[in-house]
């Protein structure tokens, strides 16, 4: 699903280059659970970020589901991104201004989906996120573990078949941590690609792959058994 | 997909409180100044529309070539109208209106009623104006010599609600018929009209009616169809020239040159015409409304500009999101265009509200007859919208684009965008906050110059005393037989200091004629204002002479062998100087019908110094002061200072022994002065009150500007402070940059309010000097209002306690 050869990533500011991503190879096959780890800095979210079409890389190939991404144009990769990618962020980043569920609900009216079958799916994922209670609540009057749900129902409601999470137990508790994942492995098993960077080796282990990164290059990968 | 917009954008609005107080405050004021000085505008523009045909009506008016400084004259010579009706065949119709200014006294019975604006026109004025009439009509409405067509509100005095025609009328003591009524519906006549009665009534000799020197005539021709108004102005220059003035004697010759007026110009265009009488409207001050309407709309949509790019930062991270779950970026752009054309709605329906509110004020203030609904007004409705709309737009475009340009990766990133992501965008802020203050100064000095000229017209001294002098025209057979006896038993009067009766008294009209100079044995002619006099003139106005002596009822060669002269007669006159002018011999050509040759010749025996008769717009003319009972028409009484109430008493009851069947009609002096400055009075209260607004609105976008400085930098002002820094030294920091561009606003405001304002003082011949105190009050008022605005806000940030601040990120 995700192939990436000799990717690079340079931020130029006006004192100094830092190297990202140097030098990056990486292939994720369609219903895989790869853990990204690293120290701080290393690069895990400017490669997923690259890997999510949110950022364009500097050098090196990208294949996303067949077709050659590392150049896209923004109108093409926001395009794709829509169809096929969700995002679950450490700091969950839900809209404050709309409720639970029209946060849930913004993808697919970005897709243009109907109202009715919006109703439907974003009812069928908040009900599976166990979330469906709160569903005309506002993101602040929600728990953290809560909020997470949210985000992830919000990743997964347009059934995406890649699921990016940066650090998503970063900012909960190991109780709320766990929930997450369970759900993240419960996404995987119905057959979505997801691609997680944690900073957990116990959140890892819900992973099939280990990969690890130091300064912007990959050291080791190794799977879990 | 909207409905999400709207929520978000109603959501949002409800959330930022302030934000969105600021913005939709600051909008609906503007337009609400804005609707109103566009609807006085829509108004001044209206006159004249409603005359049928009007694109082919003109009048025609002269501009005087002979005088050093040419002079617009709005009546002219009989003969125009005369010649052109019968020799141009582009010319459908032509009408004249006699020029007189007197009050006429309309009776009907016991009834008695003073009325103003009674109309001596050709019979053919219903032609070339068309007006509505509630009973009887237009044709031939005029055409029996005593025939007279009434306004509603006159004829409702008279007869109530009656059908008049066919009644008898007294004007001025002749029987007339009433032709007709007309509707009540002229307000945006540039004519008044109380009464019409044909030119026949006056009944005018002949000859004079052949004159093409005697400008006494508001004369309009209606042009046939298709006619290019410029050939027959062309055409009428070229007959005068070449068949006309051959045909006269040599002092005689019409030197005019002659002006076809479109009527949709006569209300707007004739500020400085003399002598005219129609309703002026003036296009410089409609257009610097039109002006201060467009600043006003320009500083709020600036200001929306502002906040909401301010703003931006705490919207990056959802645009941010948005993009990251598939937003396209027009997509974001319609969200944030929606959510400014919804802020926009909300202000004009409360401007729409305010200025609902405010109109009544505004029509007193104008004494216009404005309405604003949108009921019976669709096209009104369609203003509104389409103002909302442009608005919205213009003013959302720029903060749409920022916030849809955000890319999510950066603004995710970091819970505060910083400020490197709004480089561009600071510049822009800053420079509109300038453009906004610029105006503001601009206006400030306007309205401080404007204000000075004002007060400098009010209070100039006109070389006179125009303290508590009453002032009134002559009624009857009786008074105007015996004014000595009049006049002696007003000096009885116990509150009485002195009277004078005659023709020429300052802020009332006055007589132009020429003086004969011999010089080198040669008669010259000039122009100068001749003013008719009486013993008690100079007394009376507390004139000043410079040299010589008053008129003296002892010296009995004062009546008709003496003259006294003003300063710039002397001048005027060539004799160098006030003692050299006494003694000196010049020659009048006595006012008089059965024998127009007479001579009055005499000497000068005094000379006064230069007074104002009239309003400071016009230069100082040669003034030539003559005992001349012939023109015993008006009056003026000067009051001891106490007792006022009493002594208007007194001289009512002295006026009801002499003229009975007429009752008084009384002015002040100075109140006829200060009639003169009411365009200029309204024009400095409506300056004021805009400057006002401007400056409001400006501040409430700096408010909201310096609120987000602040909060951007809360976490920077925490640090200093836990490094030491005082409050003092944060609050300057803050300021700082907001005084830098009240300081640039000022250096581009400066000189265009020299120039506009130069200008405009321009037209009058008496002004102040530029005051240059009024550029720097301007500036500093600015920086002030700055100063105040942001300082409040950093006062705030500075005294916060840092730990809060720190924690807060
Ligand atoms: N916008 C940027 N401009 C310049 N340098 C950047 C930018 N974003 C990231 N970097 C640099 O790139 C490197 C990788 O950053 P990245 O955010 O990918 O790290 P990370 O592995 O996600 O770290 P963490 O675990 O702390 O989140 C870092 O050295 C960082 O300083
Ligand atoms: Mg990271």
């Amino acid at each position: 699903m995700i192939k990436i050869e000799n990717l690079e990533k340079i931020y130029r500011t006006e004192e100094v280059q830092t190297k990202a991503l140097n030098n990056v190879s990486l292939t994720v096959n369609e219903g895989e659970f790869v853990a990204i780890m690293g120290p701080s800095g290393c690069g895990k979210s400017t490669l997923l970020n690259i890997l999510g079409l949110l950022d364009e890389p500097d050098g090196g190939n990208f294949s996303f589901a067949g077709t050659e991404v590392a150049k896209a144009a923004e109108r093409r990769r926001a395009e794709l991104r829509k169809k096929h990618i969700g995002f679950v962020f450490q700091s969950f980043n839900l809209i404050e201004e709309l409720t639970v569920f029209e946060n849930v609900e913004l993808p697919l009216i970005y897709l243009g989906v109907g109202a009715a079958e919006r109703k439907e799916k974003v009812a069928k994922v908040l009900e599976k996120m166990q979330i469906m209670h709160r569903r005309n609540h506002f993101p602040q009057q929600l728990s953290g573990g809560q909020q997470q749900r949210v985000a992830v129902a919000r990743a997964v409601v347009n059934s995406p078949s890649l699921i990016l999470a940066d650090e998503p137990t970063g900012n909960l508790d190991s109780s709320n941590g766990n929930e997450v994942m369970e759900l993240l492995t419960e996404l995987n098993e119905a057959g979505t690609t997801i691609i997680m960077v944690t900073h957990s080796e116990h959140d890892a282990r819900y992973a099939h792959r280990v990969i690890r990164l130091l300064d912007g290059q990959v050291v080791l990968e190794h799977a879990h058994v | 997909m909207f409905k999400n917009y709207f929520l978000v954008a109603y959501r949002n609005l409800i959330r930022h409180k302030g934000f969105s107080f600021l913005n939709i405050a600051g909008l609906a004021l503007g337009l609400t100044a804005c609707l109103l000085i566009g609807l006085f505008v829509h108004d001044e523009l209206q006159f004249d529309k409603f005359v049928p045909q009007g694109d082919q009506i003109y009048r025609i008016y002269s501009e005087r070539t002979k005088t050093e400084t040419p002079e617009t004259l709005a009546p002219v010579p009989p003969m125009y109208a005369t010649t052109m009706k019968q020799e141009f065949p582009e010319v459908e119709q032509t009408t004249r209106i006699l020029m007189e200014s007197s009050v006429d006294l309309l009776e009907v019975g016991d009834k008695k009623i003073y009325v103003e604006n009674g109309l001596i026109a050709d019979s053919t004025f219903f032609e070339i104006f068309p007006l509505d009439f509630k009973y009887g009509s237009a044709a031939h409405a005029l055409d029996a010599p005593m025939s007279m067509v009434l306004a509603e509100d006159v004829a409702k005095s008279f007869f109530g609600d009656e059908n008049p025609v066919g009644k008898q009328i007294k004007m001025n003591k002749t029987s007339f018929v009433v032709k007709g009524v007309l509707q009540n519906n002229l307000s945006k006549f540039h004519l008044k009209v109380n009464s019409v009665i044909p030119l026949s009534a006056a009944q005018l000799p002949k000859e004079r009616m052949k004159k093409w020197g005697w400008h006494q005539f508001f004369t309009y021709v209606k042009l046939r169809p298709g006619t290019d108004a410029q050939q027959t102005q062309a055409k009428l220059r070229s007959y005068v020239a070449e068949k006309v003035n051959p045909t006269l004697p040599e002092d005689d010759k019409v030197t005019d040159l002659s002006f076809l007026q479109p009527l949709h110009e006569v209300h707007l265009y004739s500020a400085n015409f003399k002598y005219d009488s129609s309703v002026k409207g003036n296009i410089t001050y409609v257009k610097a409304l039109g002006f201060i309407a467009a600043f006003i709309l320009l500083i709020a949509g600036f200001n929306f500009v502002n906040l909401s790019t301010a703003k931006s930062m705490q919207r990056a991270k959802e645009v941010g999101i948005r993009k990251t779950i598939g937003a396209s970026r027009e997509q974001l752009m319609l969200q944030f265009l929606s959510e400014t054309v919804l802020l926009t709605l909300v202000s004009v329906v409360l401007a729409t509200v305010l200025t609902a509110l405010l109109l009544p004020s505004l029509n007193t203030f104008t004494g216009k007859t404005m309405t604003f609904d949108l009921l019976t007004n669709p096209g009104l409705l369609g203003v509104l919208v389409l103002l909302t709309v442009v608005v919205g737009l213009v003013a959302g475009f720029y903060p749409a684009l920022v916030l849809s340009s955000f890319q999510p990766v950066k603004v995710l990133k970091s819970a505060v965008v910083t400020d490197s992501v709004f480089g561009r965008v600071q510049w822009l802020r800053h420079g509109l906050i300038v453009v906004q203050f610029a105006l503001s100064v601009f206006l400030i000095v306007c309205a401080l110059v404007v204000f000075r000229q004002v007060s400098y017209l009010h209070n100039k001294d006109l070389g006179f005393n125009r303290d508590q002098i009453m002032f009134f025209p002559m009624r009857g057979d009786n008074m105007n037989k015996h004014y000595d006896t009049f006049k002696n038993e007003l000096q009885q009067v116990p509150g009485v200091a002195s009277a004078s009766i005659g023709y020429g008294f300052p802020g009332d009209q006055v007589a132009g004629d020429g003086i004969i100079v011999p010089t080198n044995g040669e008669d010259k002619e000039k122009g100068v204002t001749q003013l008719m006099v009486d013993y008690d003139y100079l007394k009376t106005l507390g004139l000043q002479l410079v040299t010589g002596r008053d008129f003296s009822q002892e010296m009995k060669t004062d009546k008709d062998q003496a003259f006294i002269i003003n300063e710039t007669a002397v001048k005027e006159l060539g004799f160098g100087t006030p003692d050299k002018a006494l003694g000196q011999t010049l020659k009048w050509k006595v006012w008089n019908n059965k024998n127009p040759d007479s001579l009055k010749i005499g000497k000068v025996i005094g000379v006064v110094k230069d007074f104002h008769y009239k309003s400071l717009y016009d230069k100082l003319e040669p003034a030539v002061l003559q005992i001349f009972p012939g023109a015993y028409w008006k009056v003026a009484v000067k009051l001891k200072a106490d007792n006022i109430g009493s002594s208007v008493e007194g001289v009512k009851q002295v006026w009801a022994k002499f003229s009975p069947e007429s009752p008084i009609e009384y002015k002040f002096l100075d109140n006829n002065f200060d009639q003169m400055y009411k365009a200029e009075d309204k024009l400095k209260s409506l300056l004021w009150i805009f400057t006002g607004i401007a400056i409001f609105v400006g501040c409430l976008g700096l408010f909201g500007l310096a609120t987000y400085a602040a909060e951007r930098r809360k976490k920077e002002i925490g640090i200093r402070k836990v490094l030491g820094a005082s409050v003092g030294s944060i609050v300057s920091l803050l300021s700082k940059e907001f005084l830098v561009l009240v300081l640039i606003a000022a250096v581009i405001a400066f000189p265009a309010a020299w120039l506009a304002m130069s200008r405009w003082l321009q037209d009058f011949a008496y002004r102040i000097d530029m005051p240059l105190w009024a550029f720097l009050a301007a500036g500093l008022t600015a920086a002030a209002v700055a100063f105040l605005t942001v300082g409040y806000q950093a006062v705030r940030a500075a005294t916060m306690n840092p730990v809060n601040n720190l924690r807060a990120q």
